[in-house]
């Protein structure tokens, strides 16, 4: 008999659940969950493919990049803001690190420091705008990634940058550290500093707290202004980052190289979002986004399927997992 | 919060000015003068192709003895109607669109019909008030190609497609490609991708990293045929990376990129530039052809390309 015990023991959270627990349930680990799904969906699918080694080395590798844009630009959106710009900031600080060195003899280094001050102004220009000039996040970026996208296009002509880049540049991009991809060792310390920092300091609670609320924040004694520019600032220090990478890993620079990260940093970040009860943007649910995204991709080619029907179910995933966690969170 | 947008009137007429200052004076006319002359009118200068391009056929028309000036309106197709219609104004022999949609400038092109002043297109496309355009074939630039990566493979083999069917040109690269696949018995086509424009270097370096773990034994890829040149970069970094250097890999269009990664002698065997020196000439003869009577017999000329291997990627 203490075996039924013991079961039912075990079973008795279970049998109570009711649909308001389930609905709780699905809130805290949705997300967690269709990612699992994802994963083994695919395994079952290539099982001599999908679940090795190598295949998951690459699915990292693919989304060190995005990983990197996409958890800086979660500090803005933390804030309630949004950040259009990344992806043009992205490409124009490649350009900028790669003619520095390529065509200016400046060293890697030092073209590199500049690509990513660029990246700062950049982000520091969205934020004056913002926090101190008024106008709306979504204005204010959408006209900066406007122009940060002229701007690259206008700093090559339009073409492509790929002759007398110093072979010291290809490390960052194509390089490895024990066999650890360096993009993919960036992205580790990036998050990890990330997470740090908006999840363990004074800092993050704050940005936290703009989010919540922007006035009782100010009223509250906090810096809002001042905070939000420097989210902004972060933001578009990843988006530089994320270029000089891919740059360093084209081992080219191309005019609009980062424009895809805009709209995958804004996927990865919402879909993060998703993995938290309030529904709010997370470090950790930014990588869990990524992932999301990275390992549909590489599944879908890995299955073979129609590149089109690929889009499809990105969007399929996105709008379904923000729904589930909408409608659990109205109980 | 308001946003105050108000700029003085005089901001304004200070632009305006402006614009008018930096707008190319119109080409002069040269009344009574036997020479022949021709109106270029471009709206992408900036781009090197067109500049290449146009370069090319002033060169040509002057050998003939004919008078050209060019226009260029950076971008600005309002105003590059303004600019047909000087033209018009000023009786030249013949207008040239060194590139440009013709759809943008109808009004332009019916000032020239009524006038009866022929336009001439260098790959700018066709549209009522174009006699004839001159441009590359691209289903040419896609079986050419084509058959390249399948000499290359022995012709045999599979063969993975990167296409973007929403662009006209590399699509029907794209179709001709495949056609000329499905005449070699070994050779099968086993995926044809889309690939992401911006960003299609990396989309596709993705992509090939995905389908060369979906296809991990060697020789399971024989080639890659990319629709132009970024996707076949990206494709053969990526071959590079994960030591299938035995892929063969050709794109389209004979980018400097390209040719310096051809001339490496790696996967990236193969590319197929556009002969704008073909159809500058072409041009230049059409239109002389036509000063002495004789129409051209269709409205799309079309101008085979040039292959670029590691022999001449220099």
């Amino acid at each position: 008999m203490r075996e039924g015990r013991l079961l039912r023991a075990i079973a008795a959270p279970w049998t109570r659940l009711t649909r308001v627990q389930s609905l709780l349930w699905a809130r805290k680990w949705g997300t967690l969950v269709g990612f699992a799904a994802l994963v083994i969906f695919f395994s079952l699918l290539r099982p001599s493919v999908f679940p090795t080694v190598q295949n998951w080395s690459n699915i990292i590798e693919q989304v060190a990049t995005l990983a990197i844009v996409s958890v800086m630009v979660t500090a803005v959106m933390v804030t309630g803001d949004f950040d259009l710009s990344v992806g043009a900031l992205a490409s124009l600080a490649g350009v900028v690190a790669v003619d520095l060195m390529a065509n200016h003899g400046v060293p890697v280094v030092p073209a590199i420091l500049i690509a990513l001050l660029v990246g700062v102004v950049g982000g520091a220009m969205n934020g004056l705008l913002v926090a101190y000039g008024g106008l709306s996040a979504f204005v204010a970026t959408l006209a900066t990634m406007t122009a940060y996208g002229g701007a690259a296009l206008l700093y090559t002509d339009g073409a492509t940058l790929f002759s007398g880049i110093p072979e010291g540049f290809r490390w960052l991009g194509q390089g490895d550290v024990a066999g650890i991809p360096t993009p993919v060792i960036v992205m580790l310390v990036v998050v990890f500093l990330a997470w740090l920092l908006m999840e363990h300091t004074v800092f993050g609670r704050r940005l936290y707290a703009i989010g919540g609320n922007a006035e009782a924040s100010y009223l509250a004694g906090i810096a809002v202004q001042r905070l939000r520019l420097a989210a902004f600032v972060l933001s578009g220090l990843g988006a530089a980052l994320s270029g000089v990478i891919l740059a360093s890993r084209l081992f080219s620079a191309h005019p609009q190289a980062g424009n895809p990260f805009m709209l995958g940093a804004a996927a990865a970040v919402f879909l993060g979002a998703t993995a938290f009860r309030e529904g709010e943007p997370h470090v950790l649910g930014t990588v869990l986004g990524v992932l999301i995204m990275g390992v549909l991709g590489n599944g879908l080619n890995i299955l073979g399927i129609n590149s089109y029907i690929q889009s499809i179910l990105t969007g399929v995933i996105i709008v379904l997992a923000v729904l589930i966690s909408s409608l659990s969170r109205r109980r | 919060m308001r946003i105050g947008l108000r700029l003085p009137f005089s901001t304004l007429a200070a632009a305006a000015a402006l614009l008018a200052a930096c707008a190319a004076p119109p080409p002069a006319a040269a009344p009574g003068a036997p020479k022949k002359t021709i109106a270029v009118v471009t709206p992408y200068m900036a781009n090197e192709t067109t500049k290449y391009v146009i370069d090319r056929f002033k060169k040509e028309a002057e050998a003939k003895g004919w008078q050209v000036t060019v226009t260029d309106t950076a971008g600005d197709f309002n105003l590059l109607v303004s600019r047909i219609k000087d033209a018009v104004t000023q009786k030249v022999d013949a207008i040239v669109l060194g590139m440009g949609d013709p759809a943008q400038m109808t009004q332009g092109l019916e000032a020239a019909r009524q006038a009866n002043i022929p336009v001439f297109g260098i790959d700018a496309g066709n549209a009522p008030g174009v006699l004839v355009n001159v441009t590359s074939d691209n289903a040419s630039l896609g079986k050419l190609s084509a058959e390249t990566l399948a000499k290359a493979i022995g012709e045999r083999g599979s063969v993975i497609m990167f296409t973007h069917d929403p662009h006209p040109g590399v699509r029907a690269r794209a179709v001709a490609a495949a056609e000329t696949f499905a005449a070699y018995p070994n050779i099968k086509v086993i995926e044809k991708k889309h690939i992401e424009v911006p960003g299609p270097v990396d989309n596709a370096r993705k992509i090939t990293e995905d389908l060369l773990t979906a296809y991990p034994d060697n020789g399971a890829i024989a080639g890659i045929w990319a629709g132009w040149d970024e996707p076949a970069l990206g494709a053969v970094q990526a071959a590079l990376a994960a030591g299938r250097a035995e892929i063969r890999v050709v794109g389209v269009d004979g980018t400097d990129f390209a040719k310096a990664e051809i001339a490496k002698k790696g996967p990236f065997i193969a590319s197929v530039a556009q002969d704008f020196d073909a159809m500058a000439a072409k041009t230049a003869e059409l239109i002389e052809a036509y000063f002495n009577g004789k129409k051209p017999e269709s409205e799309a000329i079309l101008i085979p390309g040039k292959l670029v291997t590691a022999e001449n990627a220099k």
